[in-house]
């Protein structure tokens, strides 16, 4: 059953590298974070995909509820910064935010 | 029972927003500070004692029926426990009378110690994925604690310090699942043994690579190094120094270290990576100070710069440059700390943190300009205080083994981190008073009394260096040095 | 095997097209579409509970989450996206796509790795008895994410 860990490599890497992608590409904050939550996905297959190729699926199942449970926290903090930004800027272009740089 | 590390400040965190509805000042003061006390009573009192027969592993039982919290205190732990739980308080304290203005006390204070409870159990994990998990419960509560002020500066800088934060942990867990699937197994001592048995050296190179960028961009070292000079400068004070001085350490360093060089094993390439990442984060981060007018900004890249020196001390990988690397860590930051803490001070009497505005702030704020020199002095290396020990050490050991360019670096750089100590200095506190700040008074009595604790406690590490190194930092040491051999040993459960 | 095939292609797809609408919410929604194509694929893959928590909490908690978010932030102005985006992404895309197959393909049965004998007990026991300090690290997310949502809408005191 070794093949099937590679295949699921191969499906989590296009995944991460797509939510990357977005991550450099994109500009909208909320947008941002929908390619953050795309490299979160590649995650979750990376791990379970691992246990289920490894025989390990039990722990690797017990992992992949406790990073949505992370995720659900990180979500939650992200969302309230933007809704937070976006009332003071009223925009939610990351461009705006360049003022820091420097 | 040392799940109190991790407990303690959970289960204070858990009450605070109750009791912050009865008292919303006084009761949550108390109440953060004397968690955070008792931790450090309990690290600094009970924990040279629990270790002296070798690590500490803890199996709890509940009810009777053991449970699987496996967690591990030896010598490097003891040592990070130390330095949080001293940063931790100092930062406590400053924030009496600093986090006054911003309100919501008592939710600031459950974050605080949420984030605490995080690095403690960061460093008492004994499996990879507990790492990233906690890691994230401080990273977390850290986001929100850069945000604190909600102005427009803190969300923005929260926000890309966040997204490249979670980047940084999608690298980790790349590398944990790739281990976890070579392995079949998670915990520190498992895995080490199983990486000795395959002889994989290819696959743990493209693991060691993505934990360097993961815990790289958590460490902030050079080429990942965007988001810390947006991110410490614009939390509140206490923030910045736990986020500078603590941290960066833990979520970047401690995992670093502990997992390269107790779990993978430090091979000679990972060493030289190691210590060029390091020699090029110290050099590049202090030419980037010295052209700072934001004191926070400027003390921002000077933490780069240091943790720089930390991580070419430990990628020595001789016992002495570890000894070296680690003892720099525990000086950076009580030394960092201090300074962001007395920057906090100066914003909050003049409202500015930018240069060129300040001057003859001495003749106003006298403990507070003493405590910055002692901290800048440190960091810089003027000796008998104690960053010059460290500094002192990393260099001899970088010269015994065979390092005579990287030597001359960390020299020329320590020498280019006096300058730009110096000149923050001059503008700041010495020289003519500028007439604005001819009403500023001095700093409350919490804030002062932050400062001097730590202030005294750079002098006094620098005076009795020696036993220092040998009760505190010759334990870590020792640990890193035994290698993985340290883990698969005595790590078995 | 070919329907796991598609299953992950459609997470794919639609995890890319979450990246490249143009339309916030269309974009949440085909996120969404995304965990459920994962859920099922957990499923498949013999971790119901992964599945269940994929599809309850990442398709359902939060896409409400995203979609209450943009609804909250359109007062704002438009984010004028760069065009150069609509070709550059497919491109690299695209060409990561080949280097990673050829990658893996080359990889085949090269990682090395313990063989591992087979689990025994049940996903609760796992939990309680194999990963019990997840737990508690669990915990402490859930308190940091409350206490951090607290923070950043508490009313008033705010300092300027």
């Amino acid at each position: 059953m070794t093949n099937t860990w590679y295949f699921t490599l191969f499906f989590a890497a296009a995944l991460i590298f797509a939510g990357i992608l977005g991550l450099l590409l994109r500009r909208n904050l909320i947008k941002l974070f929908i390619a953050i939550e795309v490299i979160a996905k590649g995650i979750s297959l990376l791990l379970l995909g691992t246990g289920f190729a490894k025989d390990n699926i039990l722990v690797a199942q017990t992992l992949v509820v406790t990073f949505i449970v992370v995720e659900v926290s990180l979500v939650a903090t992200a969302l309230a910064l933007i809704i937070n930004i976006a009332r003071q800027t009223k925009s939610l272009d990351i461009r705006k935010l360049a003022r820091l740089k420097g | 029972m040392i799940i109190l590390f991790v407990a303690l400040p959970l289960v204070v965190a858990g009450i605070l927003p109750l009791v912050g509805k009865v008292s919303r000042r006084v009761v949550p003061d108390l109440l953060a500070n004397a968690a955070l006390l008792f931790l450090l009573v309990y690290a600094a009192i009970t924990g040279r004692h629990l270790i002296a027969g070798g690590p500490v592993l803890q199996q709890l039982s509940w009810f009777g029926e053991p449970v699987a919290i496996r967690l591990a205190l030896d010598g490097f732990s003891l040592l990070m426990l130390l330095a949080i739980a001293l940063v931790g308080l100092a930062a406590c304290l400053f924030s009496i009378d600093y986090m006054e203005h911003y309100g919501a006390k008592a939710n600031y204070y459950a974050l605080f110690l949420v984030m605490i409870a995080g690095m403690n159990g960061l460093v008492l994990a004994t499996d990879l994925f507990n790492v990233y998990l906690f890691m994230e419960v401080a990273a977390v509560a850290s986001y929100a604690l850069v945000a604190f002020g909600l102005g427009r500066d803190e969300l923005e800088a929260a926000f890309k310090y966040l997204l490249l934060s979670v980047v940084a942990t999608a690298f980790i867990l790349i590398s944990v699942a790739v281990i976890f699937g070579m392995t079949g197994s998670l915990d520190f001592a498992a895995v080490a043994k199983a990486l000795q048995e395959l002889n994989a050296g290819a696959a743990v190179g493209v693991a060691s690579a993505f934990f360097l960028m993961g815990f790289g961009l958590k460490a902030a070292l050079i080429p990942f190094h965007a988001w810390l000079p947006d991110a410490h400068p614009s939390a509140p004070a206490p923030i910045s120094a736990v986020l500078s001085g603590l941290l960066i350490k833990v979520s970047g360093v401690y995992a670093m270290t502990r997992i390269f060089l107790n779990v993978f094993g430090l091979t000679p390439a990972l060493s030289t990576v190691l210590m060029s990442l390091g020699a090029l984060s110290m050099v590049v981060a202090a030419f980037l100070a010295l052209g700072q007018k934001d004191m926070k900004r400027m003390l921002a890249y000077s933490s780069i710069s240091q943790v720089g020196y930390v991580v070419l001390g430990i990628g020595i990988g001789t016992p002495l440059g570890i000894a070296g690397g680690l003892f720099h860590l525990f000086n950076h930051a009580l030394a960092k700390g201090l300074l962001f803490l007395t920057s906090g001070s100066v914003q909050q009497a003049t409202g500015t943190r930018d240069l060129d505005e300040m001057g003859g702030l001495a003749k106003r704020m006298p403990i507070t300009a003493a405590t910055n020199l002692v901290g800048a002095l440190s960091i810089a290396g003027v000796p008998p205080l104690n960053g010059f020990w460290s500094k002192l050490i990393i260099i001899i050991a970088l010269v015994q083994s065979g390092h005579p360019v990287f030597a001359v670096i960390a020299v020329l750089t320590s020498v280019l981190t006096l300058w730009y100590y110096l000149l923050m200095q001059r503008k700041a506190f010495f020289g003519k008073l500028n007439e604005k700040w001819a009403a500023v008074k001095e700093a409350p009595f919490w804030m002062t009394a932050a400062t001097v604790f730590l202030a005294l406690l750079c002098v006094g590490i620098g005076i009795l260096f020696s036993s220092t190194v040998t009760t505190w930092i010759q334990p870590a040491a020792d640990v890193l040095a035994d290698g993985v051999h340290a883990v698969i040993g005595s790590w078995g459960f | 095997m070919i329907v796991q095939t598609a299953l992950l292609i459609g997470l794919v797809l639609f995890s890319v097209l979450a990246i490249l609408l143009r339309d916030l919410l269309k974009s949440a929604i085909s996120l969404a579409a995304a965990s459920l194509f994962l859920g099922i694929i957990f499923f498949r893959m013999n971790a119901p509970y992964a599945g269940v928590f994929e599809i309850s909490v990442v398709a359902g908690l939060i896409t409400v989450l995203f979609i209450l978010t943009i609804a909250l932030t359109k007062a704002g102005d438009e984010v004028r996206e760069s065009r150069v985006v609509n070709w550059v992404f497919p491109l690299f895309f695209i060409a990561f796509i080949i280097i990673d197959a050829l990658v893996m393909k080359g990889l085949l049965r090269k990682i090395p790795a313990l063989a591992s004998g087979a689990e025994t007990g049940t996903f609760g026991d796992v939990l309680w008895k194999g990963r019990t300090f997840d737990l508690v690290g669990q915990i402490a997310v859930i308190l940091a994410g409350v206490f951090a949502v607290l923070a950043l809408f508490r009313k008033g005191d705010k300092h300027d």
